[in-house]
């Protein structure tokens, strides 16, 4: 329409001011709990509640690192959470890529029965989950003993299935992998095959394949799966809480948690500090993935 | 022939590369979720004589669950929190977000990265934000703000412990539904609202002829996907409340969690998983077969 009539136009603006003030409202709604972990963090004398600093300072910071196992807590998150990450993204592109190219029977079931799994609740699996990694955890210590001696238990703080490094990456890589697999699949559906093509013609094997053509040009997908992934095990209270009871094994939720569960004083600083050092990671890999966000959620289990 | 052959080899090679997810997502998914079936009827506990020797009862966890007023409790809390955050109010925010975000005005970027923000905090940190805004006394934030309304200050968690975990998986839940529900708002021609507002339909028609009945699908779709991640949410109600006061806020992840962990009943909390997986297929079905609409 060339002509706006006056009074579609005071109508328009009515309703863009009905828009700026809702969106405002909402906002609001969805900042304000954040300022007290921002705020709280740099103030020297932190309360629970939310207020200007009087003395600024990085004094919380720094005991996070020092008189704190925050260094070990982020460490041991990111190396954890890093290492289920990429199993995803290794694991989610060889089946994701599978699921592409095959035109088997057992594609389309498979494909729904693994959005069905996305949908049980981690809570109903984690007992007997636990009992299972238990029994293997039993079986790989009574094969190391005899082998490594006293040894066996360094080997198991990385290899063990409770209360090890690999145990917990396996578990919180599984959980990610129904969603990566599904992205994985679309982004091959959305690459022609000339490529592969292309290569089957001048003799390559199906791993020079994967290496030379696929890999590269399946970064993008690679990078959503994985941003996915971390994203969701980077938030994870449930499982290190199960199957991570040692102290040298915390990771930051449990180390945050813990910190506030503290019978004393509890050190409001501390932990706003730890609060903001742990939502940095998410926050960043959040913005990376907000225009992978669309897909994901409607279009990304799409067959 | 011989192009038959290459191509069962290349079929095998393709289900070889799938083998290692395959064998990750039996071992660690459907191991465990047919086991907890197992675990139900057994009296398996982590302590005690039964921790030894666990013996086969039947459906005598189930008896004793349909007789348990603790869990009919936690289903009903698992019910209203579902209802109340995710069904409600995340889908009516979200597609107020997501309408008002459609319209040309500035700051459009601006806002919908607010809005994002609560689904990055991480279920603890999210539990502890809203700690310090709801508790008690009169310097907490929300008692701040409604004191600007002239309402009373109170011990928000504990007054309305269910009423908080609502708004706060609310507040969580914004972004998820609005996304998608965007996706759902750009697939309606803005020429059939072009049409509408030519014959003199009023925004409220037009919302409820046009963009509901045709955002129908999409709807659905959202109800399933926040219901069946709803029920799942465990870490931020346990930061919360850890489902006090008094089972307030016991939903069915939290009871499970007590029955295994802390009352250390294997067996019998294994029995509610089962109802909740069962519950959570159901929803997961319907789903499936929304998806399958769309494919």
């Amino acid at each position: 329409m060339a002509v706006i009539s006056p009074s579609e136009g005071a109508n328009k603006t009515r309703s863009d001011l009905i828009a700026y003030a809702t969106l405002s409202i909402i906002s609001i709604f969805c900042a304000v709990p954040f300022f007290w972990v921002l705020l709280a963090s740099f103030d020297g004398n932190a309360q629970l509640f939310l207020r200007w600093p009087e003395q600024w300072t990085l004094a919380n910071y720094a005991r996070v690192f020092t008189k704190e196992d925050g260094a070990k807590w982020l460490f041991n998150s990111l190396f954890v959470v890093g290492g289920a990450t990429l199993i995803v993204m290794v694991l989610a592109g060889l089946g994701g890529y599978a699921l592409s190219r095959t035109r088997a029977w057992w594609k389309l079931p498979f494909l729904y029965a693994i959005l069905l799994i996305r949908v049980l609740p981690p809570t109903a699996l984690v007992v007997p989950l636990y009992k299972f990694l238990l029994t293997l955890n039993n079986a790989e210590g009574a094969l190391l003993r005899p082998i490594f001696g006293s040894y066996a238990r360094d080997i198991m703080r990385w290899t063990g299935f409770i209360d090890g490094y690999l145990g917990i990456m396996l578990v919180l890589a599984t959980m990610q992998l129904p969603l990566g697999l599904w992205i994985m699949k679309t982004f091959f559906d959305g690459l022609p095959r000339d490529y592969e093509e292309a290569a089957v013609m001048d003799g390559a094997t199906m791993m020079q394949r994967i290496r030379r053509v696929l890999i590269p040009l399946a970064m993008p997908g690679l990078a959503a799966a994985g941003l996915f992934a971390f994203m969701s095990a980077w938030g994870d209270f449930l499982l290190p809480l199960i199957f991570l009871s040692s102290p040298e094994l915390q990771t930051l939720p449990l180390g945050l948690f813990r910190a506030f569960l503290r019978i004393n004083e509890i050190d409001y600083g501390l932990l706003t500090a730890l609060a903001f050092i742990y939502l940095l990671p998410a926050v960043v890999a959040f913005g990376f993935a907000r225009r992978f966000l669309v897909q994901t959620f409607s279009g990304g289990v799409k067959g | 022939m011989a192009r038959n052959s290459h191509e069962k080899r290349t079929e095998r090679q393709l289900l070889l590369v799938l083998l290692p997810s395959l064998i990750l997502l039996l071992a660690f998914v459907i191991y465990p979720a047919l086991y907890s079936v197992y675990l139900s009827f057994t009296n398996e506990a982590l302590t005690g004589a039964a921790a030894l020797r666990p013996r086969f009862v039947g459906i005598r966890n189930y008896v004793r669950l349909f007789n348990d007023a603790k869990f009919w409790n936690s289903l009903f809390v698992t019910f209203v929190f579902v209802m109340g955050s995710a069904v409600i109010g995340q889908f009516v925010l979200g597609l107020i977000s997501a309408m008002a975000l459609r319209r040309p005005i500035r700051f459009r970027q601006f806002f919908s990265s607010i809005i994002l923000l609560p689904n990055a905090a991480p279920e603890v940190v999210a539990g502890f934000m809203w700690i310090s805004m709801l508790a008690g006394g009169e310097h907490a934030t929300l008692s701040r703000i409604v004191a600007f309304f002239g309402i009373d200050p109170a011990d928000w968690l504990n007054a309305f412990p269910l009423s908080m975990i609502i708004i706060v998986n609310t507040w969580r839940g914004i972004a998820t539904a609005m996304i998608l529900l965007t996706a759902g708002l750009s697939t309606i021609p803005s020429e059939i609202y072009e049409a509408a507002r030519m014959d003199g339909a009023t925004p409220s028609q037009m919302f409820r002829r046009i963009t509901l009945p045709l955002m129908m699908p999409t709807i659905l779709l959202y109800m399933l996907i926040s219901a069946v991640s709803t029920i799942a949410v465990f870490g931020l109600v346990y930061a919360l409340t850890r489902g006090g006061p008094g089972g307030a806020t016991e939903v069915v992840s939290i009871y499970i969690y007590n029955q295994s962990f802390t009352a250390f009943q294997l067996g019998y909390g294994a029995a509610v998983a089962v109802v909740a997986l069962i519950i959570s297929l159901i929803l997961g079905i319907g789903y499936v077969r929304a998806m399958k609409v769309e494919v």
